[in-house]
């Protein structure tokens, strides 16, 4: 009996420690997810009385497809293509791409299994890599000529449709940073790695013990920042690719390159100063944009995609936030110091190989449109809050990122540069971005992984 | 009359099964040892034939081989601590208490959650409340965020897995522990077995049927995680805690190179088949009446 006891006590407390772990994760509440779709964000109204978009009536009851890889515009998207069809008759069906699945897979399944989307959102190296083979050539459309710095070649030949500019540097919090240092602050005055380790020294004898966040995502850190060392060889695509060249087939010397140890410079920087030093890879993504809206950091090394994350930790649409150019040098003539990267990130693609004309025609007439009718401009900047590409579209988006990068691009204060590299450049470098930012490798060792990995490729 | 409607008879039960069977196992499993005889990427319209190079690419991927070592480690802790746990735990379920019924369902409950679902509330265990009692306590062990170190990062894989499988084995266990004839039990007592010596002698041979179906069913799915290192680690940190069935996927349809990815997926599946089928035969010659 005394034994039955024994057990049953035993089993009991198992049973408790075991559903109180499990159910602590409802207790506390989770994060909520960066990219819901289903965030209910107020509306800019979109004025629908002016619309001087010519419509073909022949393509009424067509139904085209949209595969979407951009999950935060998922329910603009979908908004979208409901005023279009009252629009032209057009039905257009967005398809999301679900966490979890990456974009190239889900469109190479639907290629594999013979029902294409119309059209796919696609990341630049997914187009380059399914262009040739499966995309429609778009170069005699007629948008080419508003948006010409932005598109992306293939062999000469324009694929794809560029939907958005992205830009990324280091985000600031104006009136944190003020109020820290009881002084206006003012962005252009940072021109040098050195000027921004100044008023980084000054925020922290103000208070503001570490005041950078800087995200331990793979994707943060191989792409976004390790690319900087290609995308500021000159600032612009080529430059990237020939710079990459020159790496893959050993001639250049990356320990020398300038390129390079300007990058790790200020990287040191942001490592000594990150508000999650002594654990950088335990840091939480969703909590560095409390952090920067709390005024508990000041900087944070991301990009515009940021916003609905800043918004959701309470961040408001009046309120100052902007970008400084992440710093490569002490020089402030070099043009890495004064711009920040800015580039056409998501690019939509058209199927070429197994839609009807039909079907390309009304997929043809729903890009026109974006680009062309006043409705699809505005739901392009205010419904999905993007940043347009194209020269025509008066519109200005509305959050303090975006307004940013669109100003600083309208002044020529950014600098289009996205390098091309192969699909796991992110992952697999990322992880060696990871292991010298947790203080786990030295300089050495990061730079042989980028040489190694270079290697690899043909 | 027997052989006259034979042919009918495997038309209407075995055909449509095994029609199924190789639509949906067969013919993918031998058009996917196929693919890693050419250089498909998954796009192109023709595939060429480039006899082995796919595998010699496999010999030369280090990072496979270092995932294989570590998902061995897994799969070793995770089976031994699995079945020890259960078969405890199960032992204890089955002594006949009051409420014993509440416990294996109790038990038994984070099995019907999800493993993605799972890997993320535990993730969230790891990353934040463990570290806001290092905080709040000092202690050290809780200090950084146990995802952030490779060794703890994979022995929160191991912890995470066992937590998860362990309900289910131990419902093995208990419908084991029921069906131990009552008479041989009394029998085994009578003639003086008790303790460890009636354990030994008389439970394990006779529960030596579940033992197969259970270890069987821990390796396979220990070697073949996925959900829970995709969505606890992610192969994090910086590429520590990628288990094979990671790296397979990530070599497929990150690095797109479906022809090697498709090669060390096979390798794994004989690797894994031999070890299982190895396994139960072993474990089956065990196996006595009683």
């Amino acid at each position: 009996m005394k034994r039955k006891m024994a057990a049953k006590v035993i089993a009991a407390g198992l049973v408790v420690a075991m559903t109180a772990v499990g159910l602590s994760g409802c207790t506390f509440g989770f994060a909520s997810d960066p990219d819901d779709p289903n965030e209910v964000e107020e509306e800019i109204p979109i004025d629908m009385s002016v619309d001087s978009f010519q419509y073909d009536s022949s393509l009424n009851g067509t139904s085209i497809t949209l595969l979407n890889s951009k999950a935060e515009i998922q329910v603009a998207l979908e908004e979208m293509g409901k005023v279009f069809e009252e629009k032209s008759g057009v039905h257009v069906e967005v398809m999301p791409v679900t966490d979890g699945e990456s974009p190239y897979t889900k469109v190479v399944s639907l290629y594999n299994s013979g029902t294409p989307p119309t059209l796919s959102i696609l990341d630049t190296t997914d187009v380059i890599a399914l262009a040739e083979e499966k995309g429609e050539d778009l170069s005699g459309e007629n948008w080419t000529a508003e948006a010409e710095d932005y598109l992306t070649k293939v062999n000469g030949k324009v694929y794809s449709f560029p939907l958005c500019i992205e830009g990324r540097g280091i985000i600031y919090n104006k009136a944190a940073i003020e109020e820290a240092l009881g002084e206006e602050f003012d962005p252009s005055s940072i021109k040098t790695r050195e000027d921004f380790t100044e008023i980084l020294e000054e925020l922290v004898a103000a208070g503001v013990e570490k005041p950078i966040s800087v995200a331990k995502e793979d994707w943060s850190l191989g792409a976004h920042l390790l690319q900087y060392i290609y995308e500021t060889y000159d600032g612009t695509s080529a430059g990237a690719q020939e710079i990459i060249e020159e790496i893959k087939d050993g001639s250049l010397d990356l320990e020398s390159y300038d390129r390079m140890t300007g990058f790790l410079d200020t990287f040191d920087v942001l490592k000594k100063y990150n508000v999650a030093k002594a654990d950088p890879l335990g840091a939480d993504y969703d909590e560095m944009a409390i952090d920067l809206a709390d005024g508990k950091t000041v900087f944070w090394v991301n990009g515009n995609w940021a916003w609905p994350n800043l918004e959701e930790a309470g961040a408001e649409k009046e309120d100052e936030y902007g970008f400084l150019p992440f710093f490569m040098s002490d020089d402030e003539t070099d043009f890495a110091n004064q711009m920040i990267q800015g580039s056409p990130s998501k690019q939509i693609m058209m199927d070429g190989q197994m839609a009807s004309e039909e079907e390309k025609a009304a997929a043809r007439e729903f890009l026109n449109w974006i680009v062309y009718s006043e409705i699809g401009q505005q739901m392009l900047v205010n419904t999905c809050n993007l940043i347009p590409p194209f020269q025509n579209n008066p519109y200005e988006p509305a959050d303090p990122l975006s307004r940013d990068i669109y100003e600083k691009v309208q002044r020529g204060e950014a600098f289009n540069a996205s390098a091309i590299v192969p699909n796991d450049h992110w992952s697999v470098l990322g992880a060696a971005m990871q292991k010298y930012l947790a203080g786990r490798s030295d300089r050495e060792e990061l730079i042989g992984s980028i040489e190694d990995y270079w290697a690899e490729q043909e | 009359m027997k052989s006259k409607n034979k042919g009918k008879d495997f038309g209407i039960f075995a055909l449509p099964g095994m029609f199924c069977f190789f639509a949906v196992v067969i013919i993918p499993f031998i058009y996917g040892v196929y693919l890693t005889f050419t250089d498909w990427d998954g796009v192109a319209e023709v595939k060429n034939f480039i006899g082995l190079a796919n595998f010699q690419k496999v010999i030369e991927d280090h990072e496979f081989w270092t995932s294989m070592l570590l998902t061995f480690k897994y799969v070793i802790l995770v089976v031994l601590l699995v079945n020890i746990i259960a078969f405890a735990i199960a032992y204890l379920l089955t002594r006949g208490f009051k409420g014993q019924n509440f416990f294996r369902a109790g038990f038994f409950t984070p099995n019907l959650i999800g493993g993605i679902v799972l890997g993320y509330i535990w993730q969230f265990v790891f990353s934040r409340v463990f570290v806001n009692i290092g905080e709040s306590t000092g202690w050290s062990l809780f200090e950084a965020s146990w995802l952030s170190d490779p060794n703890k990062a994979f022995a929160a894989m191991v912890l995470v897995s066992v937590w998860q499988l362990s309900g289910y084995m131990i419902l093995i266990y208990v419908a084991g522990f029921m069906g131990l004839s009552e008479d041989v039990m009394e029998a085994a007592s009578i003639d003086g077995a008790s303790g460890w010596l009636k354990m030994r002698k008389i439970v394990l041979p006779l529960m030596m049927s579940s033992i197969t179906i259970c270890l069987f069913l821990t390796l396979s799915r220990a070697f073949m995680v996925y959900d829970v290192n995709l969505s606890l680690t992610a192969g994090g940190p910086y590429g520590t805690t990628e288990m094979a069935a990671m790296h397979v996927y990530e070599k497929a349809f990150t690095s797109r190179q479906f022809g090697a990815g498709q090669a060390e997926a096979l390798i794994l599946f004989i690797v894994v088949a031999c070890i299982s089928g190895l396994q139960v035969y072993l474990t089956k010659k065990q196996e006595v009446e009683a």
